[in-house]
């Protein structure tokens, strides 16, 4: 009976917009508002929000909260993300950070990536839940506890697992198994719970209720604090009571760039928007459309796959916490930089023929900042995450991408919340700027971004996907801006990847076989993926006419999210 | 109408316990994966709850065949699995392909365990899936995973005997009957 109320609900939340998933290039529309997430019950909870009478930050807030209990793999109350806001009226930017930071005793711990990725040690103070209520609170309109009703009930009631939870739960069975917790919640009888399996989190109920009732006191501080830190401490972990009560998310600008035009607001630093600004600085120096799109041009994928080396090689470098180290964020910003950047591709020719032989620049130059001769590292390629876009009627707009770090984060459930691993974000090179530190802030690759025509939102967008997020976002940008694409077009075109630390070039068999010979020719090593795979990211999109002002949506058919609009 | 289906089910899984039950596989067993996914991970476990003398290898090759009478193989693609194994999906595809032929010119039975569901369908699964189904002496499948008759079509045509079950744990029991 539960599961049919459930069909029901979701069946009803479909009927509000019949933009439907897959079948069209036609995308999602509407007037009076947009959502676009991972899950349909995370999108049917911002549109309730909407329908109330709520903003796009509550909307926002309450699909966060919500993916968190729907999608477990990608985010939760354990993990943290950051928030890019466009007050439409005001004119006004924001930019909330409220990923996790390392615990003062952070440096104590012997910490190794890999061996220790899914342990209570790679734990970072989660900043979740004070994002949420920072926004809300500084943004919101609608009460609280009206905003977490649909988490709330969604972890009490239970909801029925779709298939990419299903996958994602067989594909990460040691790390479900690595805590006995973790394990009764996703496994049944000691094994995975499957597609269609109602899936109860009674606990993280119990904890979104405190929530709902004592604000962030309800999760830093009091029984609930001790309880997370005793049991993380009796895992190996090291957080601490004062790591959890003085945790703050932090209200800054976003990073500002421009494209062909277009304002690009995005994540600051030590999250990526600085490297999608580069990397579209270095495209504009070249007439993308007159060469054609990367599906059908081999000139136009190397192009691009160069310029992603190179912004890799300028991230490694240079990101980090701006509390520890001095990033150089207006010379990596800077047209001429990008333009001196671009000028050193050999358009002919993978060139020097390994991708981990790309050098760093010298952005330095452009700001007088003294750059740092270190060593650079590769982040984990396996990066889980999820991303959500909303627009409410006022075109005031939130891009939210949030994060456990891998896929069920450190697999520690304790008092009913999974734990995130961003500990692994962090270099363990004492030389590089992104050297685990007491209470830093590691860099990360979460950029959820909005781009402004004339002042008014146009693309609200972001991706999870580790470190194909940058590169995902910079083709989806260029699929609408120099292709005209819409955005489901733009959505399930062909995607490709390469950086810095990757011996090949990862393409999506929607690039044309001829497109494959060509850059194999040129020096490339091609790695192809049928059809279209979650490796390169699940990104959620709206997109306002500049003309009609009508919204339209796209959800990732890569993941199993939704776009709804009325 | 209830009764009639429980009845025709009943006869169904007569049939194939039956059919299952013609043939009998020896230990040791070998347990190897197609697709490199974790699920194979899991029928380690289900064997082991089974007390089969049962090796696992992932990546088993033909000389790793050396001493089993019975190779279970595992379908389901992974690029994750297949990232850390470090190989490409073709290279999977022909490891697997030599492995079959290997266990076919020894006479060691194939038994093929689909514990998946719809997460190891379709895609870049069905491949693996196949070759595997239609070399097999005797498949478990989870329904899930045959909702489409995938399994079923292959068990028909090639006249192999066939186990549905609901659930993973209760793959445990018909594979364990297979051995008895």
């Amino acid at each position: 009976m539960r599961k049919l109320t459930l069909y029901l609900i979701l069946f009803l939340v479909l009927i509000v917009n019949t933009g439907v998933r897959g079948q069209s290039m036609s995308p999602t529309t509407g007037r009076n508002g947009m959502v676009a997430t991972a899950h349909p019950l995370a999108s049917a909870a911002a549109v309730e929000m909407l329908k109330s009478g709520g903003n796009a930050v509550d909307a926002a807030v309450a699909a966060a909260f919500t993916i968190g209990v729907v999608e477990p793999d990608g985010s939760g109350l354990g993990g943290g993300g950051g928030m890019v806001i466009y007050l439409k009226d005001q004119q006004k930017s924001i930019f909330i950070n409220y990923y996790g930071r390392s615990s003062e005793n952070a440096s104590q711990v012997d910490f190794k990536s890999g061996r220790d990725s899914y342990t209570a040690k790679a734990i970072e103070v989660p900043g979740t839940v004070a994002g949420l209520l920072l926004a809300h609170e500084k943004f919101g309109s609608l009460p609280l506890k009206k905003i977490m009703e649909p988490a709330i009930k969604h972890a009490e009631d239970g909801f029925a697992i779709d298939q990419t939870l299903a996958k994602l739960i067989l594909d990460n069975i040691d790390n479900i198994m690595s805590d006995s917790v973790t394990a009764s919640v996703f496994l049944d009888d000691g094994f995975p719970r499957m597609e269609g399996e109602t899936l109860v989190q009674k606990e993280l109920a119990r904890v979104l209720r405190g929530i709902a009732e004592k604000g962030r006191k309800g999760f830093y501080e009091g029984k609930q604090a001790e309880a997370f830190v005793e049991g993380i401490q009796a895992r190996g972990g090291v957080l601490t009571l004062k790591d959890f009560s003085s945790y703050q998310a932090e209200i800054t600008s976003p990073m500002k760039g421009t494209y062909r035009g277009y304002d690009v607001l995005t994540s600051n630093v030590p999250q990526s928007g600085i490297s999608l600004v580069e990397g579209l600085n270095m495209l504009e120096n070249f007439d993308l459309k007159a060469s054609g799109h990367f599906s059908e041009s081999a000139r136009t994928l190397h192009i691009m796959a160069e310029v992603d080396k190179l912004i890799y090689a300028d991230r490694y470098q240079y990101l980090g916490d701006p509390d520890f180290v001095t990033v150089p964020v207006k010379g990596l910003s800077s047209k001429e930089y990008a333009l001196q950047r671009f000028n050193s591709i050999n358009q002919s020719k993978l060139d020097p023929p390994r991708y981990r032989d790309a050098e760093y620049g010298d952005p330095g130059v452009y700001e007088n900042n003294l750059t740092r001769e270190t060593v650079r590292e590769p982040e984990p390629a396996e990066g889980h995450t999820t991303h959500l876009s909303v627009i409410d009627k006022d075109g005031n707009a939130v891009a939210l991408t949030q994060t456990l770090g891998l896929f069920f984060g450190s697999g520690q459930t304790v008092s009913g919340v999974l734990f995130n691993n961003a500990m692994t974000n962090f270099s363990y090179n004492v030389e590089n700027v992104n050297y685990i530190q007491n209470s830093k802030r590691c860099r990360t690759s979460i950029t959820p971004t909005i781009i402004l025509k004339n002042g008014d939102p146009f693309l609200i967008l972001g991706s999870p996907g580790a470190s194909r997020i940058i590169t995902t976002l910079i083709e989806l940008v260029v699929n609408v801006i120099d292709f005209g694409m819409n955005v489901n077009e733009a959505n399930l075109a062909p995607r490709f990847y390469c950086q810095k630390f990757e011996d090949y070039l990862h393409v999506e068999s929607g690039i044309k076989p001829e497109v494959c010979e060509e850059l194999e020719k040129m020096g490339h090593a091609i790695k192809i993926y049928k059809g279209i795979d979650l490796f390169f990211g699940g990104a959620q999109i709206i997109m306002v006419d500049p003309v009609t002002g009508e919204y339209s949506g796209s959800a990732d058919k890569r993941r199993g999210g939704i776009a709804m609009g009325y | 109408m209830k009764a009639r289906i429980s009845t025709i089910v009943t006869i169904l899984i007569f049939f194939f316990t039956v059919s299952v039950q013609a043939q009998t596989f020896e230990q040791p067993v070998l347990i190897s994966s197609a697709g490199q996914s974790a699920d194979v991970k899991l029928v380690k476990m289900l064997a082991q709850r089974q007390g089969l003398d049962a090796t696992t290898i992932l990546m088993a090759k033909p000389a790793d065949l050396t001493g089993f009478k019975t190779l279970i193989i595992v379908p389901g693609f992974s690029s994750k699995g297949l990232g850390a194994a470090g190989i490409s999906q073709q290279e999977e595809m022909e490891r697997v392909q030599t492995l079959i032929k290997s266990a076919n010119d020894l006479k060691i039975p194939i038994v093929m365990l689909h514990i998946g569901g719809n997460a190891r369908r379709k895609g870049q699964s069905d491949a693996f899936n196949q070759i595997v189904a239609e070399n097999s002496k005797a498949m478990v499948v989870v329904r899930q995973g045959d909702e489409d008759g995938f399994f079923t079509g292959i068990s028909k045509a090639k006249n192999i005997p066939l186990t549905l079950v609901d659930k993973i744990a209760e793959t445990a029991t018909p594979l364990g009957n297979l051995f008895k």
